[in-house]
């Protein structure tokens, strides 16, 4: 699904990413580890083509997106990637069922019912009946939720989520992942950037990432 | 392009009172750009109506002009109007007045005046006396506080004065405003048709001509012949009257006062522009969270630069449809005070939403591409 080779990038002289090489397999639910300032965050906003400033390469389903124009990599980010923010990054002014349909807007593939693209991933996270809510009239939980069919609206082939329960208490994360590892056993390919031990082993593959550099990439055993 | 509408209502909707105070700019504009271009119109339509009857196709129409303002009497005689049948091209001759009024002298006792006088109106407001359509022969008169002042001193209802040797009773008094023109005395319409009428000097020749006879050349020759023949040669002269040159310094001054306003509307609307800039680089200032979650699904630069283009499009265009409404408001205030009615055509209408889709796009695209060039990860760092 994704390859990077040997990827690196520096703010001035400070260096955030040094040789960083990483393969991810389709369907794998892979989870990147880390304290703060270790560089998670940028490289996840590398892995998603949110950023191009960058050395070295990045091949996503065999295709090097380095050279590509800005608004060709917008139409890839919208058809074959989605993301899930730790702060859920909802529109506040729009309702459930708007911030879901945002990616649906952009997309180029072919739909023909929107509708029910949009409430059949609001079954999915169990938000059915909540489509006119405002976020400001639901839970963080009830957020990430919609965050989360937001993301997966659009059939995307990699979901992006950078510490998707870094705002939410225990038991709401714990809901959270369910959805993540049910996405996941449907065939979704995962990348999570998590600082939380317990929230890394959803996944199937842990890697860790310190001073911009990434290491331990072995495959640990989902446990629950 | 239906999505991007919506959202930018949605986005308008939202600050209702910031949005509908950049509106006003616009909609003064383009209430302005209406009034002055319903007032032209108005204006073009009545001058060209009016000239219309003078301007007919086959016509071509002689004027008779005295030699000094005494001779009132001068114009074209029937003999005149023989030999410029005659002339070849010519189908049919009219000889009409310019004026309406028949001039006359008005004597009370030992003063005499000089006076203008016509037939009665349908209506007519009167300071002193009762005012009626007086029967065929009746010797009534209505005459203006003017001439009143002028002949008598007071009791000046059923007074008996001469006009032209005839004797009429007063019936009553009228007053002229300085807005209304009005003669000096008003008689019965069959009086003033035996006694006034032949009175007034024929200073208008109307030639029609056949379709293909050269007009100029028509023009050139009765006045040549005029001067040759014409009955009242020695105390007046003859001229071809030509209504397009009129219509076309009318049409002169309308465009200059219709250019004039249209600066200062377009100064309107450029202030209105600037506001409308600035309420759009607010927008984007605190909406870059959302151009970030709309770039990280999906949306392009161009989407993002499109979405706020057509936002400031759909605030002046909103802008621009009340404008007109208001626009519509004002002349039909303006209508109630002007001599000629003000015509809102549909080219204004077209005019005034194109200058308010032109305002938006030109004002809104630097904040829009501003919106456009935001790096994607600062965006997305706004909380």
């Amino acid at each position: 699904m994704l390859k990077v080779t040997n990827i690196g990038k520096a703010y001035g002289k400070f260096t955030a990413l040094e040789n960083i090489n990483l393969e991810v397999a389709d369907g794998e639910f892979l989870a990147i580890m880390g304290p703060s300032g270790s560089g998670k965050s940028t490289l996840i906003n590398i892995l998603g083509l949110l950023d191009q400033s960058y050395t070295g390469e990045y091949l996503l389903k065999n295709k090097n997106y380095k050279t590509v124009s800005d608004n060709f990599l917008s139409r890839i980010r919208g058809d074959q990637l989605g993301f899930v923010f730790q702060n859920f990054k909802l529109l506040t002014t729009y309702n459930v069922y708007e911030n879901i349909e945002i990616p649906l807007i952009y997309s180029k593939k072919e739909q023909n019912n929107k509708r029910e693209l949009i409430e059949d991933v609001i079954e999915k996270v169990g938000l059915k009946g909540k489509e006119k809510n405002r976020p400001s009239e639901l839970s963080g939980g009830q957020q990430q939720r919609v965050a989360i069919a937001r993301a997966i609206v659009n059939h995307p082939n990699l979901v992006i989520a950078d510490e998707p329960t870094g705002a939410l208490d225990s038991k709401t994360s714990k809901e959270i992942m369910d959805i993540f590892t049910k996405l996941n056993q449907d065939g979704t390919t995962i990348i999570m950037v998590t600082h939380d031990s317990e929230v890394a082993e959803y996944a199937m593959r842990t890697v860790y990432i310190r001073d911009g550099r990434l290491y331990n990439d072995e495959k640990s055993v989902k446990k629950s | 392009m239906t999505d991007k509408i919506l959202i930018a209502f949605k986005s308008i909707g939202k600050n209702k009172n910031r949005n509908f105070l950049t509106m006003l700019g616009i909609i003064i504009g383009i209430a302005s750009v209406i009034c002055i271009l319903a007032i032209g119109d108005g204006f073009a339509h009545t001058v060209t109506k009016g000239m219309g009857n003078h301007n007919t196709r086959n016509k071509v129409v002689i004027m008779y002009q005295p030699t000094t303002d005494d001779n009132t009497d001068g114009g074209f005689t029937n003999n005149d109007e023989a030999v410029l049948e005659k002339i070849p091209g010519v189908e049919q001759v009219k000889l009409a007045s310019s004026v309406v009024e028949a001039g006359a002298k008005a004597q009370y006792k030992t003063k005499n005046v000089t006076m203008s006088l016509n037939k009665q109106p349908k209506h007519l407001k009167l300071v002193k006396g009762d005012y009626f359509q007086m029967s065929g022969a009746s010797n009534g008169v209505y005459i203006s506080e003017d001439l009143a002042h002028k002949l008598f001193k007071k009791n000046v209802l059923n007074r008996l004065i001469s006009i032209d040797g005839t004797v009429f009773v007063v019936q009553g008094i009228y007053h002229i405003s300085d807005m209304n023109y009005r003669p000096d005395a008003y008689v019965s319409k069959t009086i003033f048709k035996q006694l006034f009428a032949n009175q007034i000097s024929k200073d208008e020749a109307r030639l029609s001509v056949e379709p293909k006879a050269n007009k100029k050349w028509i023009g050139k020759r009765a006045v040549k012949q005029m001067k040759k023949m014409g009955e009242q040669k020695n105390i007046g002269t003859y001229k071809v009257s030509n209504p397009d040159q009129v219509s076309k310094q009318f049409t002169k001054i309308l465009n200059d006062i219709t250019y004039f306003i249209a600066f200062i509307a377009g100064i309107s609307l450029l202030i209105a522009g600037i506001g409308v800039m600035n309420v759009m680089y607010i927008t984007v200032s605190e909406r870059r969270k959302e151009i970030g979650i709309r770039r990280a699904f999906g949306a392009t630069s161009n989407d993002i630069r499109n979405q706020f283009l057509i936002e400031s499009v759909v605030l002046c265009v909103i802008g621009g449809v009340i404008g007109i409404i208001f626009g519509y408001l004002l002349v039909a205030i303006i209508n109630a005070f002007l001599p000629f009615k003000a015509v809102i055509t549909a080219y204004a209408l077209i005019l005034s939403l194109s200058v308010s889709t032109a305002v938006g796009l030109i004002f809104g695209f630097i904040p829009s591409n501003k919106a456009a060039k935001s790096e994607l990860v600062g965006l997305l760092k706004e909380e």
